[in-house]
């Protein structure tokens, strides 16, 4: 029990950000229920950006109904690399990554060697619901594959490591990138088994990482070290995550971000209610900054200023950022 | 968001207020009783009249019965009589009951029958009586021996009380020469309330004298005579043999004045003989009788007014929001996963048909052998909503086999399976198999084995015979409890299992 209590004040003491507190204090408080569509339907989020300007995957095309799976064909085309994902899926449930074509049939990403009619049947699971929030009906979008910058290729497994930013009223508050592990089957979900690294805001060097709720630095399938790491582009990314906020309007969210070999930073989707690992990942708490962003809007507030991206992005670095010489 | 939390702090606070305060009024001023096994005397007085009638006249017989405005409620009053006819009716404070007959011959033998209890005794009436009264005519001798006594009484006393007990006690002093004059030599307690009441109306302190039986069990008894007196606010009894001011609680006052207790008119060797029993009687339901046979219907607006069936259902429904607290605490304190909100508080009202260990069983069993039909089809490819169907189906003819074969082996636990809500096991399948597939077998055996213990914990908290009874009786008791889920909606402290998710954060401050 005395135990219990001194975990607790630790916790509490390094500002460590519980569900409760994240559901109480932040996603009721900056998100409006009104506004989730936006980020729950991954196809308005990227008709959103694109009309923003912003960068997302290219859409190929959208499947509404069982009659339209009918189209699957006309639609990935002579395409051999396509994704496809349930609009409003949640935690990565429902995606199905096509890397190749192998005879007729199609290989996964994580190589297996699925046939046009396991596709169809997928679609036509999304399509019921299986994988949506509400289990309610829902559109199946087919997409553009990325292909990771090949920076990632050797502190990661498979699959597509993206990263995640978490975004308060517009400023970036703490960092991740997500590499996918042979446990996690290619996804980057850190609850499927994937790693979780920490990112210093102002620089994009990666820090030390989490796996499995454990604090790690070697990647486990690569045994390759994932701390010190520049990210490529990193300015870039710290906009496009400032720039989310005006996109949808959710003052607290994650957003998840790719690095195309390509296409340069992309925007995947927004998460109005973004998982707590991410301080694991960091080693930090959340609660300290976010109170240290909420002084600040309070501080601009009584002066009657606005920043624009930019200027958010400068502010967060400035606060959080060069973590190493701690 | 600082007025937001005002607004919940004010609403929490009114709520869990008025929940106390009419759980309060409910147990305080109504007297409902906490528990269930609480039990209250009931006492049964039986009065007997016996006479011998005369043949020539018509019999009339009169008796004094207990007016019941103070303290107690009548539960039951009978006149037992054959061939003779009842009125009742009020004079003075009392009342009278008469029994008339044109003929009668013989011994005749009359019951009066009382069941009175002391609970859920109204408001007092508004007490009134004399406070000044004009002194008795009193001369010679006996003026004197009465002067004589009133001045060191005077000096000894303050007021109405104390001048009372004070003269009382004189009375009693036998050796008092003045006393003996008065008493004439007569030392029964008749007499003794005579002369008291003689010095008192000198002094114009009006008295009373009251009869009054004891409620004790088993013991011949006749009426014990009391004094009463008014003071303006309260009627001050006294013992006249002692003076002791104040009526014990076992005493029930029969009826006041100078009369007999009874007359007979047409016969004669008129003999009334008390007998008093007392039983105890389950406190809730002594309540529904009271409710019944009083305009004390402080039962009237609560569940116990519903016919016995809805009572029934309502016993389990009020039950219901505590199961949903139990989930909770369980999921937003303590971190437990479970699958779905509120899947568990139904499982655990399934749990009432089949008992928690079969029931435990059954779920296990069913479950597990929807799963792995939800595993083959998964083969097949089918749509969600097909699937869905043959696997309900498939659990409609599962419980039936189960119930076959239970039956068939003398086991009538089995049959209750029936009640298992088919849907929400079919939810339960589905969304275990999902989560199966997602995240893992570890996971789904996590989060069912969640849902089977919160539900388990819901269902025997659920069934906790007091809790069942007091939710029911006082249903208030809800508003505090939506006092407190409110407040847990801005609980922001961490969730048990997230002090162990963390853990990695205090490993490193150690090192």
């Amino acid at each position: 029990m005395f135990g219990l209590i001194k975990t607790w004040k630790a916790l509490e003491a390094r500002g460590i950000m519980g569900i409760n507190r994240r559901n109480a204090d932040y996603v009721l408080k900056y998100n409006k229920r009104n506004l989730y569509p936006v980020v729950d339907d991954k196809i308005i989020t990227k008709e959103r950006a694109m009309a923003a300007g912003i960068h997302v995957p290219e859409m190929f095309g959208v499947i509404e109904t069982e009659k339209e799976i009918d189209k699957l064909e006309q639609i990935i085309g002579g395409r051999s690399d396509f994704v496809i994902k349930p609009a409003q899926g949640a935690g990565g449930d429902g995606i199905l990554v096509v890397a190749d074509r192998f005879e007729d049939r199609y290989r996964t990403v994580s190589g297996k060697i699925i046939s046009h009619e396991e596709i169809e049947h997928q679609v036509s699971s999304i399509l019921t619901g299986l994988y949506s929030l509400g289990g309610h009906r829902d559109r199946a979008l087919i997409e553009y594959r990325v292909t990771p910058d090949q920076i990632f290729k050797s502190i990661s497994y498979e699959g597509v490591p993206d990263i995640r930013i978490i975004v308060l009223m517009g400023y970036p508050v703490m960092a991740m990138l997500r590499l996918p592990t042979r446990q996690s089957g290619g996804k980057a979900n850190l609850h499927q088994g994937a790693i979780g690294v920490g990112v210093d805001l102002a620089t994009g060097v990666t820090l030390r990482g989490t796996w499995l709720n454990r604090i790690i630095s070697k990647h486990p399938d690569t045994t390759n070290s994932v701390d010190g790491v520049q990210l490529p582009n990193w300015d870039g990314f710290m906009k496009l995550a400032a720039n989310c906020y005006e996109l949808c309007g959710l003052g607290y969210i994650g957003v998840d971000m790719v690095l195309d070999q390509d296409k340069g930073p992309l925007i995947l989707e927004l998460n109005a209610r973004p998982g707590l690992n991410i301080q694991i990942a960091n080693d930090c708490g959340l609660t300290q900054r976010t109170h240290a962003i909420e002084a600040h809007l309070e501080a601009l507030a009584k002066d009657g200023i606005t920043e624009d991206a930019e200027q958010r992005v400068k502010v967060a670095q400035g606060l959080f950022g060069h973590v190493l010489g701690h | 968001m600082r007025s937001l939390t005002l607004h919940l702090k004010v609403l929490i606070t009114v709520l869990v207020l008025l929940g106390v305060m009419v759980t309060a009024y409910q147990i305080f001023f109504l007297g409902i009783p906490v528990t269930e096994d609480e039990t209250d005397d009931l006492w049964n007085i039986d009065a007997k009249v016996e006479f011998v009638a005369s043949s020539k006249d018509p019999v009339k017989v009169q008796m004094f019965v207990p007016p019941l405005n103070r303290d107690y409620v009548s539960l039951n009053e009978s006149f037992i009589s054959n061939n003779y006819g009842v009125s009742v009716n009020r004079a003075d404070g009392n009342r009278k009951v008469t029994w008339s007959a044109r003929r009668a011959n013989g011994n005749q033998t009359l019951y009066y029958r009382l069941v009175l209890t002391k609970r859920y005794s109204t408001e007092k009436a508004a007490i009134k009586g004399a406070t000044f009264r004009d002194s008795l005519a009193v001369d010679g001798p006996e003026k004197v021996a009465a002067e004589a006594l009133m001045a060191p009484i005077r000096q000894h006393s303050a007021d109405v009380e104390t001048f009372v007990g004070e003269t009382i006690k004189r009375v009693n002093n036998l050796n008092d020469d003045n006393v003996k004059l008065l008493l004439a030599g007569d030392t029964s307690a008749q007499n003794k309330a005579r002369v008291v009441d003689l010095l008192l109306s000198i002094a114009h302190v009006p008295m009373e004298k009251v009869h009054t039986i004891r409620l004790v069990a088993d013991t011949p008894q006749s009426p014990e005579l009391w004094l009463r007196s008014f003071n303006g606010n309260d009627w001050l009894y006294f013992n006249p043999d002692t003076g002791e001011q104040g009526l014990p609680n076992d005493r029930l006052l029969w009826w006041t004045g100078d009369d007999n207790l009874v007359t007979v008119d047409g016969g004669k060797k008129a003999n009334v003989t008390f007998s008093l029993n007392n039983s105890e009687m389950n406190a809730i339901r002594l309540a529904k009788l009271t409710d019944e046979n009083t305009d004390a219907d402080f039962l009237e607006y609560s569940l116990y007014s519903l016919p016995l069936q809805t009572q029934q259902t309502f016993m389990i429904m009020v039950m219901i929001p505590i199961g949903v607290l139990v989930i909770l605490v369980l999921r937003n304190l303590i971190g437990i996963q479970t699958l779905g909100t509120f899947t568990p508080v139904l499982i655990a009202l399934a749990f009432r048909e089949t008992q928690l260990g079969f029931g435990i069983m059954l779920f296990t069993v069913i479950t597990a052998l929807g799963l792995s039909l939800r595993s083959y089809l998964e083969h097949l490819k089918l749509q969600m909503l097909p699937r869905l169907s043959v696997v309900l189906t498939f659990v409609v003819v599962l419980i039936a086999a189960i119930s076959l074969f239970s039956h068939k082996l003398g086991l009538e636990r089995g049959l209750s399976v029936a009640l298992f809500p088919m849907v929400i096991l079919t939810m339960t399948i589905e969304r275990l198999s999902i989560t199966w597939e997602e995240r893992g077998g570890g996971h789904a055996m996590k989060v069912a084995i969640g849902t089977l213990f919160a539900a388990s914990l819901a269902h025997l908290l659920m069934m906790v015979p007091e809790l069942v009874y007091f939710v029911f009786t006082f249903p208030a008791v809800l508003l505090v409890l939506v006092g407190f889920m409110l407040a847990m909606g801005r609980y922001r402290g961490y969730r048990l299992t997230e002090l162990v998710r963390f853990k990695a954060f205090l490993k490193k401050a150690d090192a």
